[in-house]
């Protein structure tokens, strides 16, 4: 294993021929496309919020000046915090059980994963508003074994619970694509070495699958911080997220600039706190392999 | 290994090329020249083919309303001046500010808040030409500098008459009073629109009289909603109000008049007060710099006639802004009028001026609260 990062990281490079650039042209079509839908949009963004209405820091000085927006901030770390903890929580067990499945059977549980790929994520939101409303299927169901009702829509249970199922599949696939690569061999073995078949899981197993934890955790949380339909309609406005927040500001306001700068402020931590992950992954990663 | 290098390079540049004369392209041209006849200007009508050729786009809110305002107006005016009207929606206020600070304005009449487009006259939206457009039919007041009401409704106190029926609630101060009258209450819960209810509704249920709300005590409001906070469950659309009722997850609910009645139609059983009710409206604007603003302003005016405001009710249950409108009217629907005699004299009167030049701070005030 040269580095736990491996699932995130692009590959290095091997076969490119040295001189020939032309491969590099199949690059083209995917670069207009972001320098014109992305880049453009993104510099424009960081523009205004150094610029509209007046050039200065004014966007940011207002953002750290007011304890809502603070609030706000650290509640959607926490909540994409709470979400990345609870899909890794169900996606482990449900990737390993991919690995040892036989092959109908796998194919299901793949099925199962990549099955609302195919419905729009409103679509599945919506479903969510209809089974965890108060007179809902959830409560419903509970109710009739004598439990609840519980209060599940329009709090940060409800936000958890939807964002979870959404986000799964991008936790379920990294997982079950380091697992498989895992050589279950060197489970027997540790096993013939005398270790308890949890000891020999939690020694070997789970450090050989971590690049699949990282790699997973990683893109769960990051897309969790942008979310938006989800907690504008499973939450409360007490819920609220920062992308609600900088709707409020673009749409309801108009203070693009001010949105600007909730964005900017939103990417800089993301960016610092992945920086953050690789360099102590990096670090336990020597740590396991040295 | 790539074998046509020099054509892919080639469809990259094209698809490079497309995409810059999407982003470039639909340049404003200049206003088409219009004869719109002579003579005072009279709701509902238009010269026939006087926009012959000409292409518009109308903007609204979708769902069952924008269809009713095609089928009332948009459609019949298009078919009668010639022109090609084009549907869009929802009214994205960024999208006005990114079209006019562009000066890309491909949208000739839109429907807003009315509160927003008294704020926003000069800014976003233009004065709109009253020889062209008939106001003779509008309530005193309501059509003001850029704006002209699209209909209207209300924000009304809906109960749960299974619940309350015996002893219903008359009022805002029944509705933040939790011991006489205990069980969730739906409120709007839009971070960014404030206005008018929750802080009037507050204010009133506070104690203030209803010819002193404004200028609105917000801190005295959020306090008084504060008190009833853990009863409230918020919609932010006017969807979830009414999936709130038709579900039976709030026994009252401060919500718009049109989804309370989409709600009763469907079976919910509530019943509505107009008790204090607060009366809104849609408006009918021209954003600055659009490009056929004559053009605009006969689809305003055509929107305003009797014909088309009855139409419109009856597609749409909204009340309707021509005083000379019939609508033709089962006694259910009939009875969430907001336009009616009984109901309009128990209306709270809003300020609409006050809120237009407060809007910006009461939304950071509300949305403040909100996010708790």
């Amino acid at each position: 294993m040269a580095s736990t990062l491996q699932a995130v990281s692009l590959p290095t490079t091997t076969g490119r021929e040295a001189g020939d650039r032309r491969p590099a042209l199949l690059l083209l079509p995917a670069l207009v496309v972001l320098a014109v839908f992305f880049l453009f949009p993104l510099i424009s963004m960081v523009v205004s919020a150094f610029t509209d209405p007046a050039p200065g820091l004014g966007n940011f000085t207002w953002f750290f000046g007011e304890p809502q927006n603070l609030r706000v901030l650290g509640r959607t770390f926490t909540t994409g915090l709470w979400v990345t903890v609870v899909a890794l929580v169900v996606s482990y067990p449900y990737a390993y059980a991919m690995t040892i499945a036989g092959p109908r059977a796998r194919a299901v549980l793949t099925l199962l994963v990549l099955l609302p790929f195919w419905t729009s994520l409103m679509v599945r939101t919506f479903a969510w508003v209809i089974l965890l409303q108060d007179t809902g299927v959830v409560n419903g169901a509970l109710q009739a074994i004598g439990l609840g009702p519980f209060n599940l829509i329009r709090t940060q249970t409800g936000v958890v619970i939807g964002m979870v199922q959404l986000l799964m599949p991008f936790m379920v696939l990294p997982l079950y694509a380091v697992m498989s690569g895992i050589d279950r061999r060197l489970l027997t073995a540790a096993g013939s070495l005398g270790a308890h078949p949890v000891k020999a899981f939690a020694k070997v197993y789970v450090p050989l699958s971590l690049p699949g934890v990282s790699a997973g955790c990683l893109t769960v949380f990051i897309s969790a911080l942008g979310f938006y339909v989800t907690p504008a309609l499973l939450g409360s406005p007490t819920d609220a997220l920062i992308s609600q927040q900088i709707f409020t500001q673009v749409n309801g306001l108009l203070k693009w600039g001010r949105g600007g700068a909730m964005g900017v402020v939103l990417l800089g931590l993301t960016l610092a706190m992945i920086a953050l992950l690789a360099l102590t992954l990096r670090r336990t990663g020597k740590k396991v392999t040295g | 290994m790539l074998k046509h290098p020099k054509r892919l390079a080639g469809m990259a540049g094209l698809a490079a090329s497309l995409l810059l004369s999407a982003a470039c392209g639909a340049g404003a041209g200049a206003p088409a020249d219009i004869d719109l006849g002579s003579g005072p200007a009279k709701s509902g009508t238009i010269k026939k083919d006087a926009l012959s050729g000409l292409n518009m786009t109308f903007v609204s809110y979708g769902g069952a309303y924008q269809e009713g305002q095609q089928k009332a107006a948009v459609d019949p005016f298009a078919q009668e001046s010639g022109a090609k009207i084009l549907q869009d929606g929802p009214t994205d206020y960024a999208k006005i500010k990114a079209q006019v600070d562009s000066s890309n304005v491909t949208w000739d009449v839109i429907d807003s808040d009315s509160i927003w487009a008294e704020a926003q006259c000069g800014k976003l939206l233009q004065p709109l030409d009253y020889s062209i457009i008939d106001k003779s039919k509008v309530p005193e007041g309501l059509a003001t500098q850029c704006s002209v009401p699209a209909m209207q409704y209300g924000m009304v106190l809906v109960y749960n008459k299974n619940k309350f029926g015996a002893n219903p609630p008359t009022g805002w101060k029944d509705f933040f009073d939790t011991a006489k009258f205990p069980g969730k209450r739906g409120i709007s819960g839009n971070p960014g629109d404030s206005a008018p209810g929750p802080f009037e509704g507050a204010l009133i249920a506070d104690g203030v009289a209803p010819d002193k709300l404004y200028p609105l005590d917000v801190d005295r409001a959020t306090k008084k909603l504060q008190s009833i906070r853990p009863n409230l469950v918020f919609w932010k659309t006017g969807a979830e109000s009414q999936q709130l009722l038709e579900s039976g997850e709030v026994d009252m609910a401060m919500m718009w008049s049109g989804r309370a009645y989409a709600a009763v139609k469907n079976g919910a059983p509530y019943e509505v007060t107009f008790d204090q009710w607060m009366p809104i409206m849609d408006s009918l604007a021209v954003p600055k710099n659009a490009k056929n603003p004559k053009a605009s302003m006969a689809l305003i005016n055509y929107y305003l006639g009797a014909q088309q405001q009855a139409k419109l009710t009856e597609l749409t249950s909204y009340s309707p802004i021509n005083t000379d409108a019939k609508p033709n009217l089962d006694a259910k629907a009939q009875s969430f009028l907001t336009t009616r005699p009984d109901a309009a004299q128990k209306a709270l009167k809003i300020d609409s001026k006050w809120w237009a030049e407060h809007q910006t701070e009461m939304i950071e005030k509300w949305s403040a609260w909100l996010g708790g």
